[in-house]
């Protein structure tokens, strides 16, 4: 059974915090959460709001809708959510806040009893847990770990104390190996895993938690976080580390992106290895900047002018965010090119719910250096395509990165052989790659195998479809993972005798469909879009599929 | 005591410049330079040049050391990722004046801020060259280009000034024909701790010649008793020559002001070349931070 409550109030409230909690506590009892985090751009005032799904199966989106309980820190809460509450839907608010089926909580006599007002959220949060019934002793544990300050505490049990039974008490069955984290939280751990060195960054919502993240580990595990002055800044220095040594990673979203895209090609002529995070958010231009869209796809697939290989690989959920953020420094590093890894604000910023057995990385990252004592060639030409690379002042002779085409020791040249060379060098790099990727898992299929009909979709649509699979029998789910190189015999092979595709992308134009009919020149007009900056619900997805 | 002959820092590359380019005196220099100090002790693998975009940046192509060719106008920020994921690396950017006073601005600013310890050498022919001679911001009003027919309405930037006041730690002019002289400030500004900015006046034969202007009307600092300590000094010597070419300007060369400050690798703790940390991390351990029960 899939349960779900909203919680909602203005920004500055603590709406996310106390979410997330609720989150953490669930898990401990066994459930499986999924945590959606909406919010407007804006640091006070406005309304944000958290839907926390829970459920004793895996859940991996959240409900527009028929919420159980929502939680309403401030009226305008009540006044924007009231059409999706049904009948039996409780509020939980404080006393100055009207609603039907009202559980109300004396906050004033909290403040009085010299509980602070910006704890309202955890007064709150308590008297959500009590009608959940949730076992207090758990959820006390659990908010001493997390939020900081006596107070929190005391705010709690005041909202306990002060609430009411609701009819289902939520129970705990033992569990052991659950995760609770964000995208965002996985790709920071993917790179620390990975071996990351340096992580250079300008902020930029829905990547900036990556910042904030590795910029609080940093010390633990000893790398460099660096924040510069603007995104141009930030590739080509990240360039410059790569090149000598470190393992660099750069995160931004789409404006910063499109700074970036000159030195992407100099990636692609360099060699110099790269990990790129995309986070999408809603374009064109600023857009909805706190809101998802996967927009960017033929963006991140075609970025930098001229023709060089590159990996984009898109992660649909915490699990395969670090799986892939391994893989991307993995393959940056072992075939000198440039890694993008595609995600977006719905999977950077909800908390999903992950096994132990689903962190499967397959491969180690290292620098791949090599050290030879007399001449060396930075572009050697090589049957696979990938020179040995080594770095400045560790060997005798001279390291060279080039923007220009160049020879084999990386000087520059114009002569057409060489030029033709060093294309082919580069092409068959991108063969190599092509087979490396072959070896992960560049597709994955979901459901019967031999159904017929055919959802094809890639990164944090994954949660929505897998949830409203469970409700569709005869269906199968493709997952592209790799969106370059794409895996197109596998993917022909799941599609050729099917009776329907449909392709289902957060966007208004379905740029899966184009990229498909690029790569293997099979067709689908049939498309789920959406493109009001929200993220597909499993209702959402049932619904136009069956219109 | 390591000998080198600067011969022995040439590559096989064809030199394309101009006959006469000041940019050969600044390549002269630069080999000088580094002869000079792989006598002193620096070990010659660890030099490793940035070049921008442009003829200048063609002294990628001519120098045997490590080197990154990078985009236009983006030598700095490049030279600062190389010299933080490895401190022990002797890093030279070579710019030109439309990479570096156009394309690169920002980047010219905040490297001035931060103080890595790099040198950045900028082959000012106040002329976009590679392009067939458009005018750069440190072109004089009134340059006649291809794309300023009618002569370059504003009033040039003044560099010197410009790194002063963004807080640089070593501010230098230099001419590109007096090869001794800009020999010993090139040694001079990779020994400086911190950022050190040497702006090279380099006559373009092609498209911008003004060595006969700039040498009637230089003067050297150290003979003219400047104290290279002394910031407001600076200032006023910086403002004597604003890059226009009028007839009565005087131009000092030489170091402007240097002084020490905490470097960028120091404000980030980096001490230990990357490439060399073995990590090993057990990502079975990092992941369990997110563990919940
Ligand atoms: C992003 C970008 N814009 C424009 C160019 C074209 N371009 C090549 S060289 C150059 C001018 C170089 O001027 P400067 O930096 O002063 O070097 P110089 O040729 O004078 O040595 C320009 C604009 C480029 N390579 N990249
Ligand atoms: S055009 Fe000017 S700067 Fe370029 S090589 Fe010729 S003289 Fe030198
Ligand atoms: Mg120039």
């Amino acid at each position: 059974m899939r349960r779900s409550v909203l919680i909602g109030g203005q920004a500055g409230q603590g709406v996310a915090k106390a979410a997330e909690v609720l989150g953490k506590i669930l898990v401990r009892l066994g459930y499986y959460v999924f945590n959606y985090r909406d919010y407007p751009s804006l640091i006070r005032g406005g309304h944000n709001f958290n839907v926390v799904t829970f459920s004793r199966q895996r859940v991996f989106s959240h409900d527009e809708r028929n919420y159980e309980v929502i939680v309403a820190l401030d009226q305008r809460t009540v006044e924007t959510h009231r059409d999706e509450a049904s009948d039996k839907t409780a509020f939980i608010v404080p006393s100055s806040v009207k609603a039907p089926n009202t559980m109300s909580i004396d906050v004033a006599s909290a403040f009085k009893q010299g509980i602070p007002p910006i704890a309202m959220n955890v007064i709150l949060l308590g008297a959500l847990a009590r009608y959940l019934g949730v076992p207090k002793q758990v959820a006390k544990s659990v908010v001493k770990r997390e939020l900081k300050g006596d107070f929190n505490l005391k705010a709690f049990e005041y909202g306990y104390e002060n609430g009411e039974n609701g009819k289902r008490k939520v129970g705990k069955v033992p569990k052991k190996g659950l995760y609770f984290l964000t995208g965002n939280e996985a790709i920071g751990l993917g790179a620390i895993a990975s071996g990351i060195d340096m992580y250079i960054a300008y902020p930029m919502t829905p990547a900036t938690p990556v910042l904030h993240f590795l910029a609080a580990h940093k010390d633990k595990y000893n790398y460099t976080v660096l924040q510069m002055e603007n995104e141009i800044a930030v590739i080509n220095a990240a360039l410059g580390a790569s090149y000598a040594g470190a393992m660099t990673m750069v995160g931004t979203s789409g404006g910063g992106f499109a700074l970036m895209a000159e030195a992407m090609s100099l990636q692609g002529m360099s060699e110099v290895p790269l990990v790129v995070y995309l986070a999408q958010r809603t374009g064109p231009s600023t857009g909805v900047p706190t809101y998802t869209a996967q927009a960017d796809l033929l963006f991140a697939l075609h970025v930098g002018h001229g023709e060089f290989p590159r990996v984009v690989v898109a992660p649909g959920d915490p699990a395969e965010a670090f799986r892939y953020t391994i893989e991307a420094f993995y393959l940056a590093y072992r075939y000198r090119v440039l890694s993008i890894i595609l995600g977006d604000k719905h999977l950077g910023e909800s908390h999903f719910t992950m096994e132990e057995g689903e962190f499967t990385p397959t491969v180690k990252p290292e620098r791949f250096l090599v050290f030879p004592e007399g001449d060396y060639k930075s572009y050697e030409i090589t049957d696979d395509g990938v020179s040995p690379r080594s770095v400045p002042g560790a060997i005798s002779s001279p390291v060279r990165a080039t923007s220009y085409e160049h020879d084999e020791y990386g000087i520059t040249t114009e002569e057409p052989e060489m030029i033709t060379k060093m294309m082919e060098k580069r092409l068959r790099k991108a063969d190599t790659l092509e087979e490396a990727v072959l070896e992960l898992e560049p597709l994955t299929v979901y459901g019967d195998p031999a159904a017929e009909r055919v959802i094809v979709s890639w990164g944090s649509t994954k949660g929505a479809i897998l949830d409203a699979l469970a409700k569709l029998p005869d269906w199968k789910f493709v997952k592209i993972n790799y969106l370059k190189p794409f895996p197109r015999s596998l993917f022909l092979n799941e599609v050729e005798e099917a009776k329907r595709v449909v392709i289902v992308e957060t966007s208004s134009t379905g740029q899966i469909g184009k990229v498909i009919s690029m790569e293997t020149g099979f067709i689908t007009e049939d498309k789920v879009l959406r493109y009001d900056a929200r993220p597909f619900t499993p209702e959402y997805i049932l619904r136009r599929l069956r219109w | 005591m390591v000998k080198i002959d600067p011969k022995t820092l040439n590559t096989y590359a064809e030199n394309t410049w101009c006959p006469g380019c000041g940019n050969f005196g600044i390549l002269t220099a630069a080999k000088n330079a580094i002869a000079r100090l792989v006598e002193e002790g620096y070990p010659l693998n660890k030099f490793t040049l940035v070049s921008g975009i442009g003829c200048h940046a063609k002294i990628y192509d001519y120098l045997n050391i490590n080197g990154f060719y990078s985009i236009h106008g983006r030598v700095l920020p490049t030279a600062i990722g190389i010299k933080l994921s490895n401190p022990d690396l002797i890093v030279i950017g070579f710019g030109g004046d439309g990479d570096t006073y156009a394309e690169g601005t920002a980047h010219f600013i905040h490297a001035a801020r931060y103080n890595a310890d790099i040198t950045m050498v900028v082959h000012n022919n106040q002329v976009f060259a590679l392009t067939t001679g458009q005018a750069t911001p440190t072109s004089e009003r009134g340059y006649r280009g291809k794309s300023t027919p009618d002569g370059k309405w504003d009033e040039p930037m003044n560099p010197i000034l410009l790194a002063l006041t963004a807080g640089a730690t070593f501010v230098a002019r230099a001419y590109a024909y007096d090869v001794k002289r800009l020999t010993d400030i090139i040694v001079e500004a990779v020994k400086h701790r911190g950022f050190s900015f040497v702006d090279v006046i380099q006559p373009c034969v092609t498209f911008h010649n003004v060595a006969p202007y700039v040498k009637e009307r230089m003067y050297y600092l150290d003979e003219a008793g400047h104290d290279p300590s002394d910031f407001e000094a600076a200032l006023r010597r910086a403002r004597e020559w604003n890059y226009n070419l009028d007839p009565d300007a005087k131009i000092p060369m030489g170091i402007f002001y240097k002084v020490e400050k905490q470097t960028m690798e120091e404000g980030y703790d980096r001490k230990v070349p990357y490439y060399r940390v073995e990590r090993n991390v057990d990502w079975r351990k990092v992941i369990a931070e997110k563990r919940v029960v």
